[in-house]
């Protein structure tokens, strides 16, 4: 599934977050969002799923244009288009199993609960986490609620997958199985999936397309071989980190 | 220096009522789960009743003790039991619930929502199908309302069992005498009045503490403002409302002609 950022614009107050941000990212595609901290990578993926509402520009997924919806008319598209949060968001209250399955339970209600199960252990076992179904979050690690967070929004199978920061706050060994992760999966499942990271590193490794911004606009955009050859400041000072 | 404020306040204001209004619209087009809605009366109820009853039970002692002083000069002791009551029905009774909550629940669900909020639990929400509005505030707002019902009962009946307990130490009435002076006093007027009461402050209540904490930004620190803000305004806003339908039940009963209040 294709999307397409056309001059998106997004203001909060007098202070311009997104300043006409544009490009497309073929179907099955991975893209990596560089860029630090504030430039507005949190906030294009916010608008791309309907939980923000951009002030101008247009975004198409799939040939449609999506950016005007209700949040009603949002429901089929966060079917298609399923997001990983920074923070690993699981609700508190609920079992590893009820997490994974809350998405499953609204989108597809005709599913038995044996399925439901089946379903869950499935996803579950992708991101390679087994025998926690009945535990609550707050009784498994960190890592681990990443990689559930991971599995509830998959678990939906949704064709363009939004990762915000996915490896923030994690170990430099989880780091890198969370990296392969969103690979595998991204390649397994054939979904469109973009990734916002500060990770030149990992960006380098399993990217097809690297955006940059800086302050609200794209100052790069090429596959990582491109890339490695930019004369931007900012992306030779991410280059920098990696060697 | 002044506008500033004011502003924030005429900002929060506007904000509740779109809030309020968006509700309003969930709350008939998509109702929530009758299973969420019970565990919230459930939870709500519960969490504030050791502490509602022995509040009611102490201010119904305190009626009784201090009616009893004034009383007792008038030789006019066999109307203990019915002022103690009226009073505890019409304002005491009410006022203190909705204290009661405020600090208890309303803090809670403030807090509750805002750490939700900044954990992303409720935009992940939404991107799984979910209306936050239907599952989360709607059940909690409802919850609140329906529990004062059942809190102010029992703070009520805890009251005329603490009144009569101080009755009999203080002024020497058994519990059938202290009993019976309270249909002279308590009227349906006044079962009316202390009920709307109850009401309009559980619906301040639970619209406070759902909007602060639905709003709240800024991590850990703006759940901290959160939960100070929900505890400020909802005093202000109870003492607020307590003399607008005092002022209000005054009228509106004598204008429907329903018995003293």
């Amino acid at each position: 599934m294709s999307l397409e950022i056309k001059n998106l614009k997004k203001k909060f107050g007098e202070r311009t977050v997104l300043d006409g941000i544009s490009f497309i990212i073929p179907p099955g595609d991975i893209l990596f969002i560089l860029g630090t901290s504030g430039t507005g990578k949190s906030v294009l993926l916010k608008n791309i799923v309907g939980l923000l509402k951009p002030d101008g520009g247009e975004i198409w997924l799939d040939g449609e244009e999506i950016s005007r919806l209700s949040e009603e008319d949002y429901f089929l598209i966060r079917k298609k288009c399923g997001m990983v949060f920074q923070h690993p968001a699981l609700f508190d209250s609920l079992t590893i199993l009820e997490n994974v399955a809350f998405g499953l339970r609204r989108h597809y209600p005709n599913l038995t609960e044996e399925e439901i199960r089946t379903r869950v252990k499935k996803f579950l076992s992708l991101v390679n986490i087994s025998d926690v179904e009945e535990k609550l979050p707050q009784q498994i690690s960190y890592g681990m609620q990443k990689r559930v967070s991971l599995a509830r929004t998959v678990a939906i199978e949704p064709k363009v997958l939004l990762f915000d920061e996915p490896t923030t706050g994690l170990d430099p060994v989880t780091t890198n199985a969370i990296n392969q992760l969103i690979k595998n999966l991204s390649r397994t499942l054939k979904t469109t999936s973009i990734v916002v990271s500060h990770d030149m590193h990992c960006a380098l490794d399993i990217a097809d397309k690297i955006v940059v911004l800086d302050k609200g606009k794209v100052v790069e955009f090429g596959t990582p071989a491109e890339l490695k050859k930019s004369k931007v400041k900012l992306v030779q000072d991410f280059l920098a980190e990696v060697h | 220096m002044i506008l500033k404020p004011l502003v924030g306040i005429l900002d929060d204001i506007g904000g509740g009522l779109l809030f309020m209004w968006d509700l309003l619209k969930t709350a008939f087009r998509s109702p929530c789960e009758r299973k969420t809605l019970l565990e919230q009366i459930y939870q709500v109820s519960m969490q504030s009743l050791v502490t509602t009853a022995s509040s009611g039970f102490f201010v119904g002692a305190i009626l009784s003790v201090q009616f009893n002083i004034q009383l007792k000069e008038f030789s006019a002791l066999s109307v203990l039991g019915g002022l103690a009551t009226s009073g505890t029905i019409r304002e005491l009774g009410p006022l203190l619930i909705a204290f009661m909550l405020s600090g208890k629940v309303g803090a809670y669900t403030s807090a509750e929502l805002g750490i939700m909020r900044v954990t992303e639990q409720i935009d992940a929400m939404r991107c799984l199908g979910t209306n936050p509005m239907q599952h989360l505030i709607l059940p909690r707002f409802i919850g609140i309302i329906v529990s004062s019902f059942f809190l102010l009962l029992a703070g009520l009946l805890m009251s005329v069992l603490g009144g009569a307990v101080m009755a009999a130490l203080v002024a020497d009435m058994n519990l059938m005498e202290y009993i019976s002076g309270i249909p002279t006093f308590v009227t349906w007027g006044s079962v009316l009045n202390g009920l709307f009461k109850c009401c309009m402050f559980s619906i301040l209540l639970a619209a406070i503490c759902t909007y602060k904490g639905y709003t709240t930004t800024g991590g850990a620190k703006g759940v901290g403002r959160t939960v100070i803000a929900t505890a400020l305004s909802t005093m202000v806003g109870i003492v607020l409302m307590d003399w607008f339908t005092s002022y209000l039940s005054r009228n509106l009963f004598s204008v429907i002609g329903v018995g003293s209040v």
